[in-house]
């Protein structure tokens, strides 16, 4: 059996997966734009920006975008491309890739514990 | 038929001490006015020196931050496979969170602690903000917490 079809495949699946799961910015430092600028360039567009901070390489920004809504939003230090944006108010956590609370969720899905001293997903809910 | 009926037997005694075992726990955690952004919560169970032992429930979403929940991530190697599933959102200040599972009674009277870290971004870290055994005793007592939690408590059904 020629398993090299299989191998490439999988390879490239692990690759892929590794990929996807760095949400780190990695621009190399002596091409990083100063932080002012970026929050020149986010008040030109309407921004009201709280704070910019430097976390996990990207520039990390906290403030209110034209629509008014609290954010939180991290940009590559060198291009200010857009990485990832969150809104942070309304009690809301989506964000770009359509991750939701779990508040007042009830799911009743396959035991998840690594150990199995728990049975099915845990319910969780916030007052 | 003999044998069909021996296949029920056999079916009958291998699952109902599965639901015998189970026993349905609620966690609730009520967090103080600390006045920062949401905090991040490792609910988990220690055996009685304080060495990890499972993962319960991690509120807050981004894996990055994790390792702001000291002793959870140290004990539990910050390994994926020990929080995949058990995830949610963090905790608002004020808010009290109610974590309700089936959980396997032979965890229950037999030393094992149960222990919250908390965090909260640009404030301090706390690790074992709440350490409490897991007993049949223990369980309606609220106690107070170190850190962001201002009290928690479990209750057995």
């Amino acid at each position: 059996m020629n398993i090299k079809p299989l191998v490439i495949t999988f390879s490239l699946l692990l690759m892929s997966g590794s990929a996807l799961a760095d949400d780190d910015c990695d621009d190399p430092i002596a091409g990083w734009q100063p932080r002012e600028s970026l929050r020149q360039k986010l008040e030109a567009e309407g921004w009201k920006v709280f704070r910019i901070k430097v976390d996990d390489g990207c520039y990390e920004v906290k403030g209110r975008d034209p629509n008014g809504h609290r954010v939180e939003a991290e940009y590559s230090p060198a291009t200010f491309e857009l990485r990832e944006m969150e809104r942070e108010d309304d009690d809301h956590d989506d964000d770009r890739h359509g991750k939701s609370r779990n508040d007042n969720a009830s799911t009743n899905e396959d035991p998840v514990s690594p150990r199995g001293i728990v049975k099915g997903r845990p319910t969780v809910t916030v007052e | 038929m003999k044998k069909i009926l021996f296949a029920l037997g056999l079916a009958a005694v291998m699952t109902v001490p599965g639901y015998a075992q189970a026993r349905e726990v609620t966690f609730s955690t009520q967090l103080s006015n600390y006045g920062g952004d949401g905090a991040y919560l490792a609910l988990y169970l220690t055996d009685a020196d304080g060495k990890y032992h499972e993962t319960l429930w991690i509120s807050g979403e981004k894996s990055k931050y994790y390792k702001h929940l000291r002793d959870w991530a140290r004990g539990s190697g910050l390994n994926q496979a020990e929080y995949d599933g058990l995830t949610g959102a963090s905790v608002t200040s004020g808010r009290t969170q109610n974590v309700t599972l089936e959980l396997d009674d032979v965890m229950i009277d037999a030393g094992y602690q149960v222990r919250v870290d908390s965090a909260v971004e640009d404030m301090r870290d706390n690790r074992s903000d709440v350490v409490v055994p897991l007993t049949t005793e223990g369980s309606g007592k609220s106690i107070a917490g170190r850190g962001y939690v201002q009290s928690f408590v479990y209750n057995l059904k």
